[in-house]
């Protein structure tokens, strides 16, 4: 790693302010796993200036029930929120999702913040020394619809410029299903509407903004939520697919329900149409089935990817039958 | 006399500022009630119940910094990208990748390697020798760290919590069966000399 300027911060005010000043020249600092791995790889054409550790900021990791709604510091560890047990009760695909993110030592330095806020894990942007100069780069295009494409986006590219890299969080989808809200140190976002793709960017924050909270309204009465992760092993690995499901039931029938996707698109991809199946009705196998079916409806697969609508769809069915607890 | 004009740096957080009343009224609203500043690098750090003080870069992580300039190289380094977990340590209880943690946020933590687990005559050691739960060695004492981070908050694991616990640690020379049979036979050896301890 080539060096650079560190700073502590000891409030958000403080943090915001350097940032402010290094903009896009500084890079922020949580649990490091994902900007380290950056750094030592040299994968973007500007190395930053300076890293600020936002770690030292005093109150930043707690989990609390306060008010109908759960709430989580933003620097609260992966493996803490997979073992809490309110988290496990209630919110059941949030700790799965977060018991199932990287290893076991990774859920002990990873923070909730940074698993949401974290890059892109497309083999061509992160080639080490920037050797593909794509368009999450600001560079000229995405050599994934060309190349090697199996682990790409199956649902289209971004709108903005067709980069087809997926966004690789396993607690994303189950905050989207969870109808979490990210507060941050201006502004309180709904998770759905944090994703967003531009040049080295994921999220909507802004150069001088970080995540200051995660809020979880209490599920309605009769509701279960589950999360399901496909991928190459069962430790380490990046999703291929995940699912996350909250499903609510009134009378045996399904009234309310939100199915979220991920690595399946360029950012989280809530699955409307399943949720839309799903309404009003029964849920049994076939329903779940038919579910799975909708939600890959609108997937326009590459050429190596074909088999992750199969995994999506599959996901989908199993999600909605784990929280029906079949 | 110099005509380059001076500026004043505030040491909390690196704003220049064109006087010293600038830099005074700057200090006071944006880092009111932090003390006096740390001098940059100076870390503290209990490594094996030892104190040490250091003066580190910002790009040393924890690795380099207790395995090249220490000099306790029990804990190795293969990935250098939080993937293959032999650099394990443990760092206030919690087993971590030290490749992927900067040195100079470490201050103030309390760090076990896996010399400090040898020195403290741990069963786990000999166990690991006994069955032979190592091949070319290399990814050895991260799984020994791991498995004392698991033995420190687990006094008797399942097979299942084991290979949950070690799951984050590569073997290429695939000895994974014999690391669960190891880690049960320090189990059953620590409940042992407890019962004796106690008996006595």
């Amino acid at each position: 790693m080539k060096n650079f300027k560190h700073f502590n911060a000891y409030s958000v005010d403080e943090a915001v302010a350097l940032m402010g000043r290094y903009g896009e020249r500084a890079a922020v600092i949580a649990g490091g796993t994902d900007i380290l791995g950056k750094m030592k790889d040299s994968i973007l054409p500007a190395y930053p200036e300076a890293l600020i550790n936002i770690k030292t900021i005093p109150g930043m990791s707690y989990i609390k029930e306060e008010g109908g709604m759960l709430k989580i510091g933003p620097l609260t560890l992966l493996a803490d929120i997979a073992a809490n047990p309110v988290i496990k009760s209630k919110y059941a695909a949030l700790a799965q999702a977060a018991g199932r993110t990287a290893s076991p030592h990774l859920r002990n330095m990873g923070t909730i913040a940074g698993n949401i806020c974290q890059d892109i894990r497309c083999w061509y942007y992160r080639n080490q020394n920037n050797r593909f100069s794509c368009l999450r780069k600001k560079g000229g295009r995405c050599y994934a619809i060309k190349g090697d494409n199996r682990y790409h986006s199956i649902f289209g590219g971004s709108v903005s410029g067709g980069c087809f890299a997926v966004h690789p969080s396993d607690t994303a989808p189950a905050l989207v299903a969870l109808d979490a809200k990210i507060v941050t140190s201006s502004r309180t976002i709904e998770t759905e509407k944090f994703f967003e793709v531009k040049p080295v960017k994921t999220t909507v924050l802004k150069a001088d903004e970080i995540v200051t909270a995660i809020q979880i309204p209490e599920p309605p009465a009769g509701s279960a939520s589950a999360f399901l992760k496909f991928a190459l092993r069962r430790s380490i690995d990046f999703p291929i697919v995940n699912c996350a499901a909250m499903v609510t039931l009134k009378d045996g029938k399904v009234s309310a329900a939100r199915i979220c996707l991920n690595a399946v698109h360029v950012i989280p991809y809530r699955a409307l149409q399943a949720e839309q199946a799903v309404m009003g009705k029964k849920i049994d196998e076939a329903l779940a089935e038919e579910a799975g079916q909708a939600a890959v409806s609108a997937a326009k697969p590459l050429e190596h990817n074909k088999y992750m609508v199969a995994v999506a769809r599959t996901l989908v069915k199993r999600c909605i039958l784990a929280c029906e607890g079949k | 006399m110099s005509t380059e004009t001076r500026t004043f740096t505030c040491p909390y957080c690196g704003e220049s500022l064109d006087t010293q009343d600038g830099l005074k009224s700057h200090v006071f609203k944006s880092h009111k009630g932090r003390g006096l500043p740390a001098a940059e690098g100076r870390i503290k750090l209990i490594i094996n119940k030892a104190e040490h003080t250091f003066l580190v870069e910002p790009n040393w992580t924890l690795y380099y910094l207790i395995h090249d300039k220490l000099g306790l190289t029990g804990s190795k380094q293969f990935c250098d990208r939080g993937a293959c977990s032999s650099c394990t340590m443990i760092v206030d209880g919690r087993p971590v990748l030290s490749c992927m943690m900067l040195a100079i946020e470490c201050d103030g933590k309390t760090v076990e390697t896996v010399e400090g687990i040898a020195a403290e005559g741990h069963p786990l050691i000999e166990a690991y020798v006994n069955n032979h739960a190592m091949q070319c060695g290399y990814c050895t004492p991260g799984f020994v760290v791991a498995s004392k981070a698991l033995l420190d908050r687990n006094q008797d694991p399942s097979e299942e919590e084991i290979v949950e616990a070690l799951s984050g640690n590569l073997c290429r020379c695939s000895t994974y069966p014999q690391h669960p049979i190891a880690v049960k036979e320090a189990a059953a050896k620590m409940k042992a000399d407890k019962k004796a301890k106690a008996g006595v």
